[in-house]
């Protein structure tokens, strides 16, 4: 825990230990006694000798608002404490062992939930007798429940973990699975839990206590003080603002501690993070626009803005798309190929943004278009007609309340198709069995390699002239990554001219599907050329060890790369794979290499490409 | 022949869980396994391949005791788990361990990577104080990792160093048999290539036994001695790995090999039609029939068992026309 995070926590922290001391201090202070009534100043305003004023029986409003926070505090936080430690018990019991026990322990405290909270209450004070011991009884009794179920739900959800299985193939005693790991990985939203609860028994101490059931008088309470105060409201208003305040600077200084709690408490850290709600145009110097092919990516430098500055997760990606071309971006995770594909469909994350470059598109219309700045508007109009994309997961790209037909109706009236009748022709074409019973499916109702098949038609719906493709067969089972292979091929013979850009980490599925390939390394693109050349003679010692490294053929011993890809934050000076390059010189871990030209076709980030053979 | 005693073994393991119907709740059995037969030698790497859905991690937490199974037997060192009790079963835990596939999932967040190696340590009783430091960082040391890191938290750490702390966790207790799920498939491929690397060496020089799971071929081809194929809960081909790479049997084998991408040739084009069936309701008899291009009218009939196939001695084929196919 470093000391930045604890000190998060001293502001609240120091206002919460100011009200406890004030509280505790009480006896000390120099203060009025909170019970000597002096009836003839009743209802008197501020005055030296009486800073806050005085009550309906004359008593010292100051001296009763610090003496009555230890019983608010007193009873919340105790009522609070037992709730949560029995709470917290049951919900763990009844959440790993589950049967029998779970109805003995979550199912039998809901039982509380059934009644209102006011009224059990009302029913235990009228049994028991007003009281401090009381009140503090009937709260835990009230708000054990709800820690039960918070412990509950989220027993369920860790206990399903590896990391507790893991503990179980451990051979560790069940006590010790449930202490030392499910209860510190539970206790974020419990402390959450605890906070709302303490606030929430202060203002049902003071409701009790305002009805008469709660802290007998004369003791003081802010629940009686509001009481009185409630009588006398419209000769002496201020009477009742003094508690309500209290009341509300406690609570409010409460949660405030615990929210800071649990994020000191998550190793994790916070999430940082500029909330994003529309795509911005990028502020970018222009540029002027040639005619390209089809798709031309050119010096695309792209930065997140986070508290240490701007970090650079793309610097100057290139590569284009011809006609009827498949081009395959390769890299490990963090090499920022999603990214770049996202910039070309105006799709970036917001707190992404680009700094340089263009991307330079020939629409359908003929026109030349550069993507990185055109206005959102247009941009739109592009999207789903001549730019379309395939996500990972079908799972979660599609929406899992509309038929499978209605989401592929849907990207064609988007393009102002009045009719739907191409859908059943458009399932087909994808290789859907029995189109026009799946288009009435809905989502989960199909396999995972059906609804990538659904996502690719509603893709290809409006015939476009790029399809971007981001790891489309990834999530798929091997014998269904075939099939889904083999379509897309398809597809393209059947668009005739259509382009795809086609993002994997799987080299052995470039081979068979992509005509040129990209490779990319933390950002940057380290070589790039036609698919045959660059794996049989790579000219980029990353590419080499990444082909050398897929346990194909009879190699005894794998060739690892060692080390790990360099995080954004900590990029090496010179080339960023030098750390890990076995044939890294001086020169290389001082200046960045640019991207050269190898020959016509091919392109290098390497000083050294010519000794590579 | 093989040896007499295997390490760990499961017989006629048969493994259901209890899907919950749409109303009233009544309970349908999904069978993840049926009558599986496995064994894993001392010193041996037995890989488990299949698709999604064949039952192979819930063939490796049975094998562990993590999972009872339905009907059979899990024996480890000729003890049958299910009749052990708690206190014994813990120390035979002591003995198998278990890597997990997702290497940010089976970290506690909020231990030390030090305290959760240590874990199997102290639990065991294996050590005590300084000690538990000491043999904590000999294995840190011993996955390639640096001992002053015991003081981190996993999320410290990258994917490939994550699972090498797992590896190190499943080593403390020094045990005799693996079950590793998957334990390259979260990570990149230059990074697979050190943890596959570096599971091999330590079976090497530890003599572990191993199994393991994974759907990756190439991988389970490179590492693995013997080789046991899965179809919804069954085992459609079993053998010596190098055999079944050679000359694969088993229809379901072929079209394994055919549509795993590679650098060196392209993949058959579609080599299988439609998907894996729902585990939930797999057909009659032979459960892979409905995307057999081999099927005949007998396979809904016959449920095929593991035969071993003529002039072999140790390949098992669980299909009717496999004598027909192998000749």
């Amino acid at each position: 825990m470093n000391g930045l995070r604890l000190r998060s926590l001293a502001v609240p922290g120091l206002l919460a230990a100011a009200i406890l001391l004030l509280a505790l201090a009480a006896p000390m202070l120099p203060l009025a006694d909170p019970v000597r009534q002096d009836v003839a100043r009743r209802l008197a305003g501020p005055s030296a000798a009486h800073l806050l004023g005085q009550d309906e029986y004359g008593r010292d409003v100051l001296s009763r608002i610090l003496w009555g926070a230890r019983v608010s505090l007193a009873v919340a936080f105790t009522a609070t404490a037992l709730a949560a430690t029995l709470g917290t018990a049951l919900g763990i019991l009844g959440g790993y062992f589950r049967g029998v026990i779970e109805l003995l322990t979550v199912r039998a405290a809901e039982i509380v939930l059934c009644f209102p909270p006011l009224l059990l209450a009302l029913l235990v004070v009228t049994l028991m007798g007003p009281g401090t011991g009381t009140l503090i009884f009937s709260l835990a009794i009230l708000f054990t429940p709800g820690f039960a179920r918070v412990a509950y739900a989220e027993t369920l959800s860790v206990r399903a973990l590896d990391y507790v299985t893991a503990q179980q193939a451990l051979g560790a005693p069940t006590r010790r699975i449930l202490a030392r790991t499910l209860l510190p990985n539970i206790a974020p939203p419990l402390i959450v839990q605890f906070s709302l609860t303490v606030a929430s028994a202060m203002v049902l101490e003071s409701g009790l206590s305002f009805l008469g059931l709660g802290v007998v008088p004369p003791s003081p309470s802010w629940g009686l003080m509001i009481r009185g105060a409630r009588t006398t409201m419209e000769q002496a208003p201020l009477l009742l603002l003094w508690p309500c305040l209290a009341l509300a600077g406690a609570v409010l200084v409460l949660n405030l501690l615990c929210d800071r709690l649990r994020d000191v408490l998550d190793p994790r850290g916070r999430s940082t993070g500029s909330p994003g709600f529309l795509r911005k145009l990028a502020a970018l110097p222009p540029a002027p626009v040639e005619s390209v092919p089809l798709l031309r990516v050119e010096g695309l430098t792209l930065q997140v803005k986070g508290r240490h500055g701007s970090v650079t997760l793309v610097r100057d990606a290139g590569f284009s798309v011809g006609r009827g071309e498949t081009v395959a971006v390769v890299g490990e995770s963090g090499s920022g190929k999603t990214l770049t594909v996202l910039a070309v469909m105006g799709l970036l994350p917001a707190a992404v943004v680009p700094v340089a470059g263009r991307i330079l598109f020939t629409g359908r219309d003929g026109h030349v278009r550069d993507l990185l700045r055109l206005p959102e508007a247009q941009m739109r109009a592009l999207r789903g007609r001549d730019l379309a994309m395939v996500f990972q997961d079908p799972s979660s790209s599609l929406n899992p309340l509309l038929r499978i037909g209605d989401q592929v109706a849907e990207s064609l009236r988007a393009h102002g198709a009045k009719s739907s009748e191409s859908v059943v022709p458009l399932l087909r074409q994808v290789g859907l069995p029995d189109p026009e019973r799946q288009a009435q499916a809905y989502p989960h109702e199909v396999s995972g390699g059906q609804r990538q098949r659904a996502m690719i038609a509603a893709a290809i719906a409006n015939h476009p002239r790029l399809l971007l493709a981001d790891e489309p067969t990834t999530a798929l089972d091997v014998t269904v990554q075939a099939q889904i292979l083999s379509l897309l091929t398809d597809l393209k013979r059947a668009e005739g001219g259509m382009g795809m850009v086609f993002v994997t980490h799987n080299l052995a599925v470039v081979s068979d599907i992509a005509d040129r390939v990209v490779v990319m390394y933390a950002g940057e693109v380290v070589e790039e050329g036609p698919v045959a050349d660059v794996f049989a003679a790579p000219r980029h010692p990353y590419t080499a060890a990444l082909l050398a490294s897929v346990p194909e053929g009879g190699a005894e011993r794998l060739a690892a790369i060692r080390g790990t890809v360099p995080q954004p934050l900590d990029m090496p000076a010179g080339c960023r794979f030098a750390p890990r390059c076995e044939r890294a010189i001086e020169i290389c871990r001082e200046v960045a290499p640019a991207l050269v030209e190898v020959s016509l076709v091919r392109r290098s980030r390497c000083v050294r490409w010519k000794e590579l053979v | 022949m093989r040896a007499a005693q295997p390490l760990a073994r499961a017989v006629g393991v048969t493994r259901a869980f209890y899907r919950r119907g749409r109303f009233l709740g009544r309970s349908v059995p999904v069978m993840a396994l049926r009558g599986v037969d496995v064994e894993v030698q001392r010193a041996e790497t037995v890989g488990v391949v299949g698709e999604s859905g064949c039952g192979k991690s819930t063939l490796g937490r049975v094998m562990l005791g993590l999972l009872a199974p339905t009907e059979g037997q899990v024996l480890f060192d000729g003890e049958d788990l299910a009749q052990q009790t708690q206190a014994h079963l813990r120390t035979l835990r002591r003995r198998m361990q278990m890597v997990f596939q997702d290497p940010y999932g089976s970290l506690d967040p909020r231990r030390t990577v030090g305290a959760q190696i240590g874990d199997g340590i102290v639990i065991h009783r294996l050590a005590a104080g300084v000690e538990v430091a000491e043999r904590v960082a000999l294995l840190l040391r011993q996955v390639g990792l640096n001992p002053a890191d015991a003081g981190r938290l996993p999320h410290e750490f990258s994917g490939g160093q994550r699972q090498r702390i797992a590896v190190a966790r499943a080593l403390a207790t020094a045990p005799e048999f693996i079950v590793a799920d998957e334990p390259v498939s979260a990570l990149d491929v230059s990074i697979q290539a050190q943890v596959v690397n570096l599971l091999a060496d330590l079976r090497a020089d530890l003599g572990l036994a191993l199994l393991f799971i994974s759907h990756d071929l190439h991988v389970v081809r490179h590492l693995c001695d013997r080789l046991v194929v899965m179809y919804l809960g069954r085992v459609m081909e079993e053998g010596p790995a190098s055999e079944i790479f050679a000359a694969p049997v088993h229809p379901y084998t072929r079209a394994l090999l055919a549509a795993t991408p590679s650098l060196r040739h392209r993949a058959a084009p579609v080599p299988l039609m439609g998907e894996v069936p729902s585990i939930a309701s797999p057909p009659t008899g032979c459960v892979f029939r409905t995307r057999c291009p081999m099927a005949q009218p007998d396979c809904a009939e016959t449920v095929p068992t593991l035969q071993t196939l003529k002039g072999t001695g140790d390949r098992r084929i669980a299909c009717l026309r496999a004598e027909e196919i192998a000749t």
